[in-house]
């Protein structure tokens, strides 16, 4: 008997623990604790793409064949201590910034905490911030270049800007919460959203402060700068329009759900994707609704504008175009599906002559003409 | 819909919703929502755990009865589990009892986990993960994520670095046990309490040294509300030493009424017997036990108790 129940007791207490450690780990390392993947999108310089791929590299191939420009370069992943579970290492770097190019060299950030450049014609890295150690905090939004500056947001709650030719710091901004979008250059004015909830405004040259705009929630996405006005989406489910000069609001726009994705204009018409799994139509004038494109799934993935319609894809794989037509009396909204890849897609989109690019959740870039939605090549990022 | 999806939309997302907005009113402090959550929780569950704890203690006071009905029946297995059986039925105490409660528990308590893991989410992937599972009727749940995850030295995302809580869990989690050990002078049964005793809280303390700190909070709000309800239940049971004549690892509400019982028990031979009389050699008897300054097995007054005033063990608030 008694051997019965030791038996028994054990048993049990391992099915308590089973059920437990499941419970806690399940949720806990393989959907949200999750080793960060990156979702880095491609940028298009000199008949090239650039792309960080999933595993932790820059990759440059030739546009029109694909072939490699220069072997992938392999970021080193951080070291870190801890043991099973959550606290393992990640064994490749988390690219979730889009790279960025300038005539010599490309700009790239990893999710560990270092900004790379790169020569764009040979794949040499030619400077790395910070030169030893890492930021403070994990790096999501991308790099930007603009005028011999580049600008970078970290979690640790600072935007760094730094010398584009040497990775020498020019000034440094420091916010209340962590940092996670890329920032956007417009003239000599640079605007970014931080997690303490405010869109600020800088001065390129020496960082100070311009304006800042307060909304209800954190920031992650990218502001877009079109014609003297800022849009920006946050947390609080609101698009806001800012006046560039002084920040003051124009209109804003509530969705059910965050806005992630930077949006498009095109005509008069702002194309904001939300969480909510639509994509909202408004006027950039005054914010009124002209139509709604329900894509059924969440968008994370920014649009992009080609021959006159928005290509769009939705977080469960489908990509659309989405256009309004407009005669005399009235507006009418077109929403075509492309093409449905069935990969999970957080990237941003980019196009050029005809051709959308497309980085899915599964590492593999596809490129989809624009009209017909045929896919034209795809190609895995994955090392062999 | 999948059984995943049923879990996220009736227990994981209301958790979330109401994890966030108690952080909320709580001036931003997601240490104290998480605090107040797991009293919440505890307090809404306390039926059960009332219910397991004393199916639970009940059992231990069979126990040495069903050793008895072993020894005499272990040939006859169908007679030892009719005898079994019987001895539950008469006693008012069901095995699943112990087992039930807590199963029904379970999932409250790991939705909990689940949820403050969610609401503390630090990737990316791990905010698209939390959008979808915020109500879009509630606009201040919007306004509040992501969570402020520092609380006094902690970052409740992280694990702690002081290994502070590890060793707050882990201590909760004996005392816990060490409450619940039945009393027992059986050697086997000895080892595999102590082994019990031992190994919950050196597993869990590593756990805490592993997964993010709110968790661990939790963990130690729930021990120490365990150890409450424990105490309020049985007293310190096994934690101290065991005193002569001191009802011991007895659920409270009963003791006046058993001493009361126990002091007139002139009669109290014969109790026993219509329960299980053809065991009755094993049983102490209490007035003598107490004369000879032992410690006593509860379990003969317990059950003499229930089968002479049942009506009384179900509503003891009556009396």
């Amino acid at each position: 008997m008694s051997f019965r129940r030791l038996i028994g007791k054990i048993l049990l207490l391992l099915v308590m623990l089973l059920v437990l450690i499941s419970g806690v780990t399940i949720p806990g390392c393989t959907d949200l604790q999750a080793v960060p993947r990156g979702w880095s999108g491609v940028v298009i310089a000199d008949g090239a793409l650039f792309l960080g791929s999933m595993d932790g590299k820059l990759v440059a191939m030739d546009k029109s064949n694909q072939d490699r420009l220069w072997p992938d370069v392999l970021f080193e992943p951080k070291k870190q201590t801890g043991g099973f579970g959550c606290a393992r290492s990640p064994e490749a770097v988390a690219i979730y910034g889009t790279p960025t190019v300038t005539e010599e060299l490309v700009y790239i950030a990893g999710y560990h905490g270092k900004l790379y450049a790169v020569n764009a014609k040979t794949g040499a890295l030619r400077w790395v911030y910070p030169r030893e150690d890492y930021f403070a905090g994990p790096v999501i939004g991308g790099p930007v270049a603009s005028q011999g500056k580049v600008y970078i947001g970290s979690a640790d709650e600072r935007l760094y800007a730094l010398d584009a030719a040497t990775g020498d710091l020019a000034w440094e901004f420091e916010t209340e919460d962590k940092i996670w979008s890329t920032p956007s250059v417009d003239g000599d004015t640079l605007y970014f959203g931080s997690f303490d909830k405010k869109l600020y405004a800088l001065n390129t040259a020496d960082g100070s402060k311009r304006w800042q705009f307060e909304t209800k929630g954190a920031i992650a996405s990218t502001p877009l700068v079109y014609d003297g006005t800022v849009y920006i989406g946050s947390f609080d489910r609101y698009l806001y329009a800012l006046d560039v000069s002084d920040g003051s609001l124009k209109w804003k726009f509530l969705a059910e759900n965050w806005f992630w994705a930077r949006p498009v204009v095109d005509s008069g018409v702002i194309y904001a994707g939300s969480v909510d799994g639509k994509v909202y139509a408004l006027k950039t004038e005054n914010g009124d609704k002209i139509a709604e494109f329900d894509l059924g799934s969440p968008v994370i993935s920014s649009p992009v504008l080609a021959d006159g319609a928005i290509i769009v894809a939705s977080e469960e794989g489908k990509v659309y175009s989405l256009d309004i037509t407009s005669n005399q009396e009235s507006r009418t909204a077109n929403q075509r599906q492309l093409a449905n890849l069935e990969e999970k897609i957080h990237a941003p989109l980019v196009a050029g002559n005809g051709v959308v690019y497309i980085h899915s959740d599964e590492d593999i870039l596809y490129a989809v003409d624009t009209k017909s939605g045929v896919t034209l090549w795809s190609l895995s990022l994955k090392s062999e | 819909m999948d059984i995943g999806q049923i879990w996220d939309l009736i227990i994981l997302s209301p958790m979330i919703n109401v994890l966030i907005v108690v952080t909320g009113s709580l001036m931003d402090n997601f240490g104290l929502a998480i605090i107040a959550l797991t009293i919440i929780v505890r307090l809404v569950t306390l039926p059960l755990t009332t219910k397991q704890l004393r199916a639970t203690k009940a059992m231990q006071e069979l126990q040495p009865k069903l050793t008895e009905l072993q020894k005499k029946h272990g040939k006859d297995r169908s007679k030892l589990a009719q005898e079994q059986m019987q001895l539950y039925k008469e006693s008012g105490v069901s095995p699943a009892g112990c087992v039930l409660p807590m199963l029904v528990q379970m999932p409250i308590w790991i939705a909990l986990f689940q949820s403050i893991i969610r609401v503390l989410a630090a990737t990316p992937e791990g905010f698209l993960n939390l959008a979808r599972h915020l109500y879009s009727s509630w606009a201040q749940v919007f306004s509040l994520v992501p969570l402020n995850s520092k609380f006094l030295w902690l970052d409740l995302a992280t694990p702690d670095r002081y290994l502070l809580l590890p060793i707050l869990v882990g201590g909760t989690m004996w005392l816990q046990q060490k409450m619940v050990m039945p009393r027992t002078t059986d050697p086997k049964q000895q080892a595999q309490s102590t082994m019990m005793l031992w190994m919950m809280p050196l597993m869990f303390a590593f756990l805490t040294t592993q997964f993010p700190s709110g968790l661990a909070l939790y963990w130690v709000i729930s021990n120490i509300i365990s150890i409450g309800v424990q105490y309020y239940m049985t007293g310190w049971g096994n934690l101290l030493p065991a005193a002569a004549g001191k009802p011991a690892g007895r659920d409270k509400k009963y003791i006046a009424h058993i001493t009361k019982v126990e002091e007139k028990a002139t009669d109290y031979d014969d109790v026993g017997a219509d329960v299980g009389a053809d065991i009755g050699a094993d049983i102490v008897e209490p007035g003598a036990a107490r004369k000879e300054g032992e410690a006593r097995t509860p379990y003969p007054t317990s059950l003499r108790m229930v089968k002479r005033h049942p009506k009384k063990r179900k509503h003891p608030k009556r009396r």
